[in-house]
């Protein structure tokens, strides 16, 4: 089957399931919303800071001037992929409540053309993201730009596959322990939970060889794109991608998507 | 004839357990083969195993002479135990999503929709589908995609007399258009009634398989009644007698191999006696069934 088949059916599955808008418009909503409230952010640190009688001057602050506004945009959604992973995860876990993901086996699709469709929606779901906040990008930093010039507007561009990546990986991870646990419930608490205990081991770990901490999954996905705030306090912030950063979420994504592939062939469904 | 379905030494271990045991049978095109086993004999386990959903431990089988695919699935309607559609949404749009995983035109939905007699109701979600509307609509999504065999399991599970003779009357509708059709059933009466071939399974092994038509041959009982006093002697009489019981007022005559009731009646005639009830007893699958249960 052609992959847009694959993924037609499984969208075929979601477009009519009401908790798959809900969950989906919340979480576009809230990218939007939040995106494009950057400056009222400002505002309220502004009248915070005259409050205690120090003035601020907001337009010394590019949030939104070309090229900022792509890594503060990118850096402030990558926050939410939480909200699409327990997307997934319902929709994967349905399959087994519902014990549809047998029926449709025994209906001639393969395991991996089901998982493959899944993997589909994952990267469609990733992509709408990426122009989502593309769009509101070039809208408010053409609206905050002092002048418009093609070099910074070009610069910085290069968080956007890496925002891709960081979405598709973690939106992986969610399927993946989807199709493990099979649990809707089970598996968001194990979700949630994963990065704190992560980081719990891994502030051991530091103890001992902290060369390993960058190849932990979460650590890998959620420090893909570093945080860019700092440079408003004068502070020296990583403004580039790391290869090696990317090789470590990429291999993670692989292993994700082949786990869930090993787990879905051998079991009985 | 073709064989449509070869199963050979097909294994199945659920930890300790031998769900399946070294299965071999053969189905033929245009049968209608019936299994049949306790609950927990392994049936479900092996049509399981034949869709694709249950690894084998071991052994292999094959449809139409090939080794299985999922291409080879969608050609091939299968209900296992219970129906199973997305809840949340509508017959029709439950048979459009099968109707993309089977790459089979939608414009079959309302044929098999007017089949199972569900038209009215397609546009309704299935979640608020009565148990026999369910099990119709499975029947229907089997057949979406026309298939040469039908895999079908307890279609009857759960229902009413009503729904149970509507879900026989459509098996012999499916059947009398020439398709093999596997079922599941241990509803004996029902198999008698559909099969043309059964088998046996027990524990995980298979104990009997052959034709439904060979359950009632061999020995024959008759049920006699006559107006005449001496009949009991004339009976005795008869070369053919195995053995006499006397029940309800008439006589149980269990016959000698080669002898049918048609002989007793002669013979009785030929003695001047007319029989004023006459039946042949032939053994039921049940029978057989607990017969066949009970010796392996």
């Amino acid at each position: 089957m052609n992959m847009l088949h694959l993924l037609k059916i499984d969208l075929k599955k979601m477009t009519s399931y009401r908790t798959f808008w809900v969950i989906g418009g919340l979480y576009f909503l809230t990218l939007g919303l939040g995106a494009a409230s950057g400056m009222e952010f400002l505002k309220w640190l502004a009248r915070t800071f005259e409050d205690f009688g120090t003035k601020l001057n907001i337009n010394r602050i590019p949030l939104y001037h070309f090229p900022d506004v792509w890594m503060n945009l990118i850096w402030c959604a990558g926050l939410l992929k939480i909200v699409l992973a327990v997307l997934i995860v319902i929709s994967v876990t349905n399959e087994y409540t519902y014990r549809t993901l047998r029926q449709n086996v025994i209906d001639g699709l393969s395991r991996a053309e089901f998982l493959f469709s899944k993997i589909l929606t994952n990267v469609m779901l990733s992509a709408i993201s990426v122009i989502m906040i593309f769009v509101i990008g070039l809208v408010t930093g053409t609206i905050y730009s002092p002048s418009l010039e093609w070099d910074k507007m070009i610069t910085d561009t290069e968080f956007f596959p890496a925002y891709f990546l960081e979405l598709f990986c973690f939106l992986s991870f969610a399927l993946m322990l989807g199709i493990l646990i099979q649990r809707a419930g089970l598996t968001i608490i194990i979700l949630l939970l994963f990065p704190a205990i992560e980081s719990i081991i891994t502030a051991k770990v530091d103890n001992f060889t902290p060369a390993l901490i960058p190849y932990f999954p979460m650590r890998s996905i959620w420090y893909l794109i570093p945080w860019p705030f700092p440079r408003y306090a004068f502070q020296e912030i990583q403004d580039y991608i790391k290869w090696g950063s990317v090789a470590i979420v990429v291999a993670w994504t692989v292993i994700f998507n082949y786990v869930a592939y090993l787990k879905l062939k051998r079991a009985d469904i | 004839m073709e064989a449509v379905l070869s199963i050979k030494n097909l294994t199945k271990h659920f930890g300790r357990i031998k769900a399946v045991n070294n299965l071999s049978l053969e189905v033929k095109a245009g049968q209608v083969f019936g299994m049949l086993g306790p609950n927990g004999s392994g049936k479900t386990t092996t049509l399981g195993m034949l869709m694709g959903v249950v690894n084998p431990t071991a052994g292999e089988f094959s449809w139409f002479g090939e080794p299985p695919t999922h291409e080879i699935r969608k050609k091939i309607g299968a209900v296992l135990e219970h129906p199973i559609f997305y809840p949340y949404l509508s017959g029709q749009k439950n048979l459009e999503l099968n109707a993309m995983i089977k790459q089979c035109p939608v414009e079959n939905i309302p044929k098999v929709l007017e089949l199972v007699e569900l038209s009215e109701r397609k546009d309704d979600k299935y979640k608020t589908y009565s148990l026999g509307m369910k099990q119709r609509l499975a029947i229907a999504s089997a057949l979406l995609n026309d298939p040469t065999v039908l895999i079908l399991d307890e279609p009857t599970n759960g229902l009413d007399p009503m729904g149970i003779a509507e879900i026989r009357e459509l098996i012999k509708k499916i059947a009398a258009n020439g398709k093999t059709i596997i079922l599941a059933s241990h509803l004996l009466d029902e198999v008698q009634k559909v099969c043309t071939h059964f088998a046996v399974l027990k524990r995980g092994n298979l104990v009997h398989i052959g034709p439904v038509g060979d359950v009632g041959k061999g020995e024959e009982t008759v049920e006699v009644s006559a107006d005449v006093e001496n009949l009991n002697e004339l009976l005795l009489a008869f070369a053919g007698t195995s053995s006499i019981d006397r029940e309800n007022g008439s006589y149980h005559v269990v016959m000698r191999e080669g002898f049918h009731s048609k002989d007793l009646n002669k013979f009785l005639f030929d003695k001047g006696v007319v029989a004023s009830h006459l039946f042949t007893k032939k053994k039921t699958l049940e029978k057989q069934f607990i017969e066949i249960l009970a010796s392996s």
